[in-house]
């Protein structure tokens, strides 16, 4: 048995530490197609496709976006994946 | 060419002229020479095309950079090359249609087709880097045949992928 309030104070406390201070990012670049990027955002994330499709927008109008968010060893893991697919991603803190 | 789609078997096929096997399976060649060269030692910030394939995964961080990549480069090398060996292979193993003068039909399945779609992308990113694109609406420093040609291919090559991405997102639903 275990208390409550215990659990979500480390709960928390272990989500400042390693939960959220770090986003994948993928940035535009002039190659890459629209419809391979989409493509790579929802076999690889599984975002439905009009996810897929709003976040390639976002990278292709605005330069960049955030695709993901999470500890950082899952992040260097994205960010080799969209290596593997050409996309051009790079990682950093959230809040930098 | 005749453009890739799904059959009905679930194969992604495509028909390609000989001229037109010939430039993929160079250019996939190339691809895989130039990543297998990371492999042997040569460091990605030597030359543009390969930063460009391994790129810095830490803009604003040289030392992160270069421990991310020390600890990813050589499979993401690897796999690359790997992707751009299946174009070259499935080129020479293609059937030739009766009466097709040199044409080949490429019939790949879906793990397969991943790869050409992958190899094409990474030969095109080549190309860019090559041809000095390196923002939207770039055309490419062409001043020659050599570099026009180079253009044309890059282009044609974009259309070939679209029919991938477009004939893998069909199985996929």
């Amino acid at each position: 048995m275990t208390d409550a309030s215990t659990v979500e104070e480390t709960g928390l406390g272990e989500r400042l530490e390693l939960g959220s201070p770090w986003v994948t990012i993928v940035w535009n670049d002039p190659v890459n197609l629209m419809s391979y990027v989409s493509y790579v955002f929802q076999s690889y994330f599984g975002f439905p496709r009009a996810e897929a499709e709003r976040l390639m927008l976002l990278v292709h109008n605005a330069g960049r976006a955030v695709v993901a968010t999470g500890t950082r060893e899952e992040m260097e893991r994205h960010v080799e994946a969209m290596h593997d697919f050409g996309l051009w991603a790079t990682l950093t803190k959230a809040d930098a | 060419m005749r453009p890739f789609r799904r059959a009905r078997d679930g194969a992604i096929v495509a028909v390609f002229e000989r001229e037109e096997a010939e430039v993929i399976a160079r250019l996939a060649g190339e691809a895989a020479e130039l990543v297998e060269s990371v492999r042997s030692g040569v460091d990605p910030a030597s030359d543009p095309a390969l930063l460009r394939l391994l790129p810095d995964a830490y803009p604003e961080d040289a030392e992160a950079s270069a421990e991310f990549r020390r600890f990813t480069a050589d499979g993401l090398a690897e796999r690359k090359a790997l992707n751009a060996v299946t174009v070259v292979e499935s080129l020479s193993a293609a059937g030739r249609p009766a009466g097709s003068r040199g044409r080949v039909e490429v019939r790949l399945d879906a793990h397969d087709a991943t790869a050409w779609m992958r190899a094409i992308g990474d030969i095109r990113l080549v190309l860019a880097s090559r041809l000095g694109i390196v923002e939207d609406g770039d055309d490419g420093d062409v001043h020659d045949d050599e570099t026009a040609l180079l253009r044309a291919i890059y282009d044609w090559l974009a259309f070939v992928q679209d029919t991938l991405v477009n004939a893998l997102w069909k199985g996929d639903r």
